[in-house]
């Protein structure tokens, strides 16, 4: 994947196991969010293949993409400010909503219906995260502090049961409690899905070392090594990507 | 036992008092919009105006409000109907003023339009700057098809997809294009579309067209209404089809916005990017608000200019464009409420003070860029989605 | 078609260019230094050129009848007061609404164009009307067959050239227009290294709102005429001219300028129908540009950090 004259990504060759929690780490600048638009069809690769789940994926839109099942947060937050938690759950939720207008104009009942449904289940998808935030369903998003917002944004990537989850570095700007919450709740979501796989792009370290079985280091692009997050530690690449020279 | 029927009781009784408080504010509105529309002298208007203001500006501070803008949305349906209703009274009022009638049908009928362009802007973000020109699409779709002798509702019809065919001219460019680009299109589409008429003479060029009145099933809408002894002017016709026109294009907009559909025309507005990650589908979303938007402006201009019996393209200009624009941005962005005093505003209003009449394009222009500097949300902000009366909890 | 029309249609273009690449280059200024597009732009032109207008007539009311010498001074009034009038634009309605959507920007200045035309339909005495603007150039010409090669159209296109040419310098040589272009470029980290940020917007406003009012006065020297409604044309066609061109790119401006009013002078050759139809055509096709091409044919492609 280039960019002008900057090659972002260069043959990076990724293996997934379904139902696995992989950490995707590297120094800034090393292509982790890159990876992620390319998987998500924001970006064109020049060339290369994704596949998901026996499907050949690559360069697809990213509407199809994310029917596929993968869903991802945003490093920058991306919530719809304006709008409500609700509805911004509900864009989350939206392929599999009744979107034809004459539903929608016409046959007001079973919207309702449709819509008390949903309410429902974003409720009790929220409270899994915190309880507080469950009863303020219908207050902006722009009311919220940075932290609800950061799991209105996770809900939201929840919110149609994707078969992937994409985060984007979901403990920026939290404190370690905060973090360790945000864990927990998503170890919460994960027991009750086994066949949900997360990737996750981390700088916090504690996460990876907490969350991932298995993470992968990118430098410049390239994949410098793979494997259990101790292991990968003390590699001494990874040392010299993230400071210069390997440690003694 | 009895302090549940204390509470239920109580709130019986709000709902009671939320009643009358909706029967009320709607006759003062209607009484208001009556002495306004019938007035010649500029004393009381400037006062009706002056009471307007005040009443704007205090409402919203008076802390029982709050309970009766809830009264309101229960009451919904009501008060539309009682709206509708009062609206019809004035009509009636005003019987033998055809004037009056006259600006009341005006106002009716660009408000309707004007539900076009939030739908169209308000909602999904699309920029129109030729709103005047699919007015005027249907206007000419309309004058065509009744010298043709297409009966006339169809023409009004047809005068709505037509217009909503010559926006979908405009699709590939607009979809292509965001912000400024897509602005840029629009008024070039309007400045081309007035000129293209002008010097097609198999349109009437710059002379324009004459219309007949509107033959509904034989109901000349033309005709004084004799009723009892009295003489109605006929306009009061077109007062009963505007008011069923605005009505029937405020519920659709209102449900369309409280709806999946809605969600996905906001969600394109505020963030395109995010929208396509989570499956929506753009290009359907922005097709569908700018074709619906499209399709009112050009019904309305169908009905307006057989209302009128005559159009011209300086009728359709950039000009008309921008007091639509003026309108929308007037009453508040992504608000068809706001539109109702908004267009009351910037129609009426220079008709009743002759003297500012000559330059109403001058004040509409600085009054709106005073609107979007001080007060960008306008006269009745947009709120939350309430999908459903008191689902906002 | 003879030689000699050919060359008047192509002369003609060629002033309709520089005076839309004079009008596309403020745009392209306004653009690059504040994201920003300025849609009353055209009816900045007019009023420069009912400045010059009003500048003539006061001074003939005092007496001074020199051409040469009015024509310097109506040149100068005209890019001075649209240059402060720029800058007021930028200081008061365009800066202020940076954080607001860009839609806000989009209308205030739409409505901005709205109020200059009306203002001087409704003030200047007969206003609504066209209004004669004054011969100051010498009338010498020259005659090649079918083609008449006049002086004053041609000093008027080499002012107009050498306008532009100014207005490039400045940005490319000087320590105002490295200020201009690093603002351009990334407004957070000029205002870091000390760029007065609000000094180069205001200044970049001012510069191409006074290029505006010459252009002004190089269409109603080259017209003869001036009228109201001038300007929103003007502005539409200077507006998609820069678009076409490339947001941000000088050059870009100029090409698209030039490029439009070829399209212009195509369409009047080639269709044998009225004149109006110019712009029909030359729009149709520049809305295909844009279709084809949305961030123009020259700029770079406009990138969004995900």
């Amino acid at each position: 994947m280039t960019f002008g004259g900057l090659t972002a990504l260069d043959a990076l060759d990724l293996d997934v196991a379904g139902g696995e929690i992989l950490g995707l780490i590297g120094p800034n600048g090393s292509g982790k969010t890159t990876f992620f638009n390319v998987l998500t069809g924001l970006y064109r690769p020049r060339a290369g293949r994704v596949e998901f789940a026996g499907r050949d994926i690559t360069g697809l839109a990213a509407q199809k993409v994310f029917r596929a099942g993968i869903a991802r947060t945003f490093q920058r937050s991306r919530l719809c400010l304006p709008l409500t938690v609700f509805d911004n759950l509900m864009i989350g939720n939206h392929v599999r909503l009744q979107r034809h207008l004459a539903f929608n104009v016409l046959r007001r009942g079973a919207l309702r219906r449709e819509f008390d449904a949903n309410v429902e289940a974003s409720r009790a998808l929220v409270a899994t995260f915190n309880r507080r935030l469950a009863t303020r369903l219908f207050d902006a998003a722009s009311a919220l502090d940075m932290i609800d917002r950061r799991r209105v944004e996770i809900c939201r990537a929840l919110v149609s049961a994707p078969r992937l989850l994409l985060l984007d570095e979901p403990s920026a700007g939290m404190t370690h409690g905060e973090t360790r919450e945000l864990m927990d709740d998503l170890l919460q979501v994960r027991a009750a899905r086994a066949e949900l796989t997360i990737v996750i792009i981390e700088h916090e370290m504690n996460v990876i070392e907490r969350m991932t079985e298995r993470c992968v280091v990118l430098n410049y692009g390239e994949k410098i090594a793979e494997g259990p997050f101790h292991a990968v530690a003390a590699d001494p690449r990874v040392q010299e990507a993230y400071f210069g020279q390997a440690t003694a | 036992m009895r302090r549940v029927a204390a509470t239920d009781r109580r709130a019986r009784s709000v709902s009671a008092s939320g009643l009358v408080a909706v029967v009320v504010g709607i006759a003062a509105c209607g009484a208001w919009l009556w002495a306004f529309l019938a007035t010649d002298r500029v004393w009381l208007v400037a006062a009706l105006l002056v009471l307007a203001a005040i009443a704007f500006v205090l409402v919203p501070r008076v802390d029982a409000v709050g309970a009766y803008r809830d009264a309101f949305a229960r009451h919904r349906r009501v008060a539309v109907a009682l709206s509708a209703l009062a609206v019809l009274g004035v009509g009636v009022a005003l019987y033998d003023q055809p004037y009056p009638l006259l600006m009341l049908c005006t106002v009716l009928l660009f408000i309707v339009p004007c539900i076009g362009l939030t739908i169209q802007t308000g909602y999904a973000g699309i920029v129109n700057f030729a709103g005047a020109a699919f007015f005027g699409t249907g206007a000419y779709t309309a004058a065509v098809l009744a010298s043709r002798h297409v009966p006339h509702l169809a023409g009004i019809v047809a005068g709505g997809v037509v217009a909503a065919l010559v926006g979908s001219l405009l699709i590939l460019p607009m979809l292509r294009t965001r912000g400024y680009y897509a602005a840029l299109v629009t008024i070039a589409f309007g400045i081309l579309f007035s000129t293209f008429l002008e010097v097609n003479n198999a349109l009437g060029g710059p002379q324009g067209l004459k219309l007949p009145g509107i033959d509904l099933v034989g109901w000349k809408f033309n005709r004084d209404v004799a009723v009892g002894g009295e003489r109605a002017s006929f306009y009061v016709n077109y007062v009963v089809l505007s008011l069923a026109l605005a009505l029937a294009a405020f519920v659709f907009a209102r449900r369309v916005e409280r709806s999946w559909v809605g969600l996905a025309f906001d969600a394109v507005r505020l963030d395109e990017t995010a929208a396509a990650a989570f499956g929506i589908d753009i290009a359907r979303a922005k097709i569908l608000a700018f074709t619906l938007g499209n399709f009112l402006c050009g019904i309305a201009g169908a009905v307006y200019s057989m209302m009128q019996g005559f159009i011209a393209p300086n009728n359709f200009t950039f000009g008309e464009s921008l007091i639509l624009v003026s309108i929308v941005i007037l009453g508040g962005l992504g608000n068809p409420l706001g539109l109702v005093p908004a267009a009351l505003v910037i129609v009426v209003v220079p008709q009743k003070l002759q003297f500012i009449q000559e330059y109403r394009f001058l004040l509409y222009g600085v009054l709106v860029i005073l609107v979007v500097l001080f007060r960008p949300e306008g006269l009745l902000p947009r709120r939350a989605r309430e999908y459903f009366a008191g689902t906002l909890r | 078609m003879d030689a000699g029309v050919l060359a008047q249609y192509a002369f003609n273009g060629l002033m309709l260019g520089v005076i839309y690449a004079m009008v596309a280059v403020g745009f392209t200024l306004f653009f690059g230094v504040l994201d920003v597009i300025q849609f009353g732009h055209g009816d900045v032109v007019m009023a420069g050129a009912f400045v010059g207008l009003a500048t003539y007539l006061g001074l003939g009311a005092l007496g001074i009848a020199v051409p040469a010498f009015a024509v310097i001074v109506v040149a100068c009034a005209a890019g001075f007061t649209m240059a402060l009038a720029g800058a007021f634009i930028a200081r008061y309605l365009v800066l202020p609404l940076r954080t607001a959507p860009a839609f806000n920007t989009l209308l205030v200045t739409l409505m901005l164009g709205s109020v200059l035309r009306e203002l001087v339909r409704l003030f200047y005495p007969n206003g609504s009307n066209p209004q004669p603007f004054p011969r100051l150039l010498p009338a010498a010409a020259i005659n090649l067959g079918n083609f008449t090669l006049r002086l004053d159209s041609t000093i008027l296109l080499v002012t107009g050239l050498v306008t532009i040419f100014v207005v490039n310098l400045i940005v490319r040589r000087t320590r105002l227009g490295l200020a201009i272009r690093a603002v351009a470029q990334d407004s957070e980290t000029a205002r870091v290294v000390g760029i007065d940020f609000e000094r180069v917007v205001l200044v970049t406003f001012a510069i191409g709102s006074a290029l505006a009012g010459i252009a002004g006065i190089v269409y109603g020297l080259y017209y003869n005429e001036v009228n109201f409604d001038i300007g929103l044309l003007l502005g539409v066609i200077g507006f998609s001219a820069a678009v076409v061109g490339g947001l941000g790119s000088i050059y870009g401006a100029i090409l698209g300028g030039f490029l439009f009013a070829a399209l212009q002078t195509i369409g009047s050759v080639a269709l044998p129908v009225s004149s109006a139809y110019n712009n029909v055509f030359a729009f149709a096709i520049v809305i295909m540009l844009i279709t084809w091409k949305p961030t123009g044919l020259i700029a770079e492609p406009a990138s969004e950090r995900v």
